[in-house]
């Protein structure tokens, strides 16, 4: 069986200006857990959405199970794959479980009613991000940890194989980005589901991803994937981030601290 | 707390907004200047004897109660699917310039003095449809050029068309006669009158069909209320859902502009109140603010004939008089919940 994800020499450029994402390949496998990082404007949520199908590469090819994101209909693409996004706002006074609820709206008959499958699935995946104490709550009433969690249980009660994050730890205290981390972790090795997550803290992503694709701005150096350890080296760190960093050593885990910026 | 939608409560919901506005209805067409005997109006008819009973309670109040409700229930349907897919909770069925475009139309028709009529219908009420529809064509096109943010585009080439077509309603009237002023204004006002049974159940019809259209759209419309890359991601086709329920939504305010002129109020604050009350999903959001609607319009028009009869007033008068200290009242009472919960 070849890999979950194919991505194929893409690029991408938005209308009238310059390639943000040039030639661009690199394939994950199911059930791995991969954090995306790199410098803010290299790229990293045009490459989820990308990936998700809501922008179009210029060029090359995004391939999910060997099929191309672009030639799928939203209602089979949201089967397979559910994003979480930085925020999403909230006009109207919708309570936690009608938000979770429509995780759910591609998968109505023609009536447009949940059945109860629908209804067991939403009440796990609250469970699960234990927000199920907040679910008669106004959406609009709630932190943004717990609002983020609640739609992190959106993503799962989409029931999809792939569960895509924009830096679901924006935002949260150290106990929730760690508890986020916990979830994800958990959904992948419980549920063997494929996780994408941009993340901004390298040390979250080298205690819990199993492999980092760094997104590099410049030409002279190129975007690498691999595991951890191995992608986010010193001197990687400073020609990517533009800041000096120290690697230490503490019973097997491996920290990276920074030190000062790049004269 | 409110419990989860289930279609048992749906069905419950709607039967008991139903039962209201037949009861409503059926109240309505007994009020009026003249007593009216419900014996007398279901007498066996004698051929060739007129009998004023029937003749006022079907002919002129029920007919007229009826067009109430379906003018009622096509603003307030469409009110609900307007700030849904805007997600503007101001928004209104006017907001697109449905109210200046129909108002110019039945500026024109009043000011070239036509005379014909097609299928029964005056010429103001052809014109008016022709461009309440014309102008929501126009600002869907320049909205669809302005911009990828569709939705600030949309709103921002209503309230251009919007001010450019007053401002050509304000040049005609400043060039009109007398009559032809007075005609127009009491139309902009929002006014009702007896209309045959054929119009009654051709419209009646229309907007039915454009309400059950818009409840199936529903769920999608939930979705599409949060954010359109969002429901795209929750695998809906928005452009195809927001082209369907964008041209439904317009056709029934169309329908009812050119039943009865433009009736302010009941397209913004029926949905909303049914918003405060029964939360904003839209598959009870919809059939109720069509039912509640229709019965606001049906109380609001009684209201307009009664009160300084024999003459009356423009029922948009009223609606704004009457609805506006119920929103706030509502308004502020769900905001004292609101700040009741942690």
């Amino acid at each position: 069986m070849g890999p979950q994800w194919d991505i194929q020499t893409l690029s991408f450029a938005y209308k009238g200006q310059g390639v943000l994402i040039d030639q661009l390949s690199f394939s994950l496998a199911a059930g791995t857990f991969t954090g995306v990082a790199g410098p803010n404007g290299v790229g990293k949520t045009t490459l989820i959405h990308l990936l998700s199908g809501t922008l179009n590469p210029s060029e090359g090819k995004i391939l999910l199970e060997g099929q191309s994101v672009h030639g799928m209909s939203p209602a089979s693409l949201a089967r397979r794959l559910a994003l979480v996004r930085q925020h999403t706002d909230m006009s109207f006074g919708f309570t936690v479980e009608e938000t979770v609820l429509m995780a759910r709206t591609a998968h109505l008959d023609w009536r447009g009613f949940e059945s109860t499958v629908d209804r067991d699935r939403v009440h796990e995946a609250l469970c699960l991000t234990e927000t199920d104490h907040l679910a008669h709550r106004s959406i609009n009433s709630l932190s943004g940890g717990e609002c983020q969690r609640v739609f992190i249980a959106r993503a799962l009660a989409q029931d999809t194989d792939v569960l895509i994050l924009d830096e679901p730890t924006n935002h949260l205290d150290l106990k929730h980005q760690i508890a986020v981390y916990d979830l994800l972790k958990s959904i992948q090795v419980d549920q063997g589901k494929t996780i994408i997550t941009i993340t901004h803290d390298i040390n979250m992503a080298m205690q819990y991803c199993d492999q980092v694709l760094l997104l590099s701005p410049g030409y002279d150096q190129k975007s690498v994937i691999g595991p951890p350890q191995d992608v986010l080296t010193c001197d990687r760190i400073e020609a990517v981030f533009g800041v000096r960093v120290m690697r230490l050593t503490h019973n097997e885990h491996t920290f990276i601290a920074p030190i000062g910026q790049c004269r | 707390m409110r419990p989860l939608l289930t279609p048992g409560r749906l069905v419950r919901l709607v039967l008991a907004a139903a039962l209201l506005m037949v009861s409503v209805m059926a109240a309505c067409c007994m009020v009026g200047t003249e007593t009216v005997s419900l014996k007398a109006v279901f007498a066996h008819q004698t051929p060739g004897q007129p009998n004023p009973d029937y003749e006022i309670f079907v002919k002129i109040r029920l007919a007229r109660v009826i067009l109430a409700v379906i003018v009622g229930a096509a603003l307030a349907c469409s009110g609900a699917v307007f700030q849904g897919l805007l997600r503007n909770p101001l928004a209104d069925p006017y907001i697109l310039g449905i109210s200046s475009g129909a108002g110019l139309g039945a500026m024109v028709a009043v000011m070239l003095g036509i005379q014909w009529t097609l299928w029964g219908r005056s010429p103001i009420a052809v014109f008016a449809f022709a461009g309440a529809v014309g102008t929501v064509a126009l600002v869907w096109s320049i909205g669809r050029v302005a911009g990828k943010y569709h939705v600030t585009g949309l709103l921002l080439a209503g309230v251009v068309v919007n001010a450019f077509f007053s401002a050509l309603i304000m040049f005609l009237t400043s060039i009109a006669n007398s009559s032809q002023i007075q005609t127009t204004l009491f139309w902009l006002m929002g006014n009702m009158t007896e209309e045959t049974w054929d119009v009654l159940w051709f419209s009646g019809g229309l907007v039915c069909a454009g309400a059950v259209g818009l409840f199936f759209l529903a769920p999608k419309l939930n979705a599409i209320s949060l954010s359109d890359s969002d429901a795209r991601n929750l695998g809906i086709h928005v452009t195809a859902v927001r082209v369907c329920a964008f041209g439904m939504a317009a056709m029934i305010t169309a329908c009812a502009v050119s039943l009865s002129g433009l009736i302010g109020f009941v397209g913004l604050i029926i949905p909303h109140a049914i918003r405060l009350i029964w939360g904003p999903d839209h598959r009870l959001l919809i059939p109720l603010s069509a039912l509640v609607g229709g019965t606001f319009l049906v109380l609001a028009d009684t209201v307009s004939r009664v009160v300084v009869a024999p003459a009356q007033l423009p029922v948009g008068v009223v609606t704004a008089l009457v609805g506006g200290p119920i929103f706030i009242v509502l308004l502020i009472r769900h905001n004292r919940c609101l700040g009741g919960r942690p």
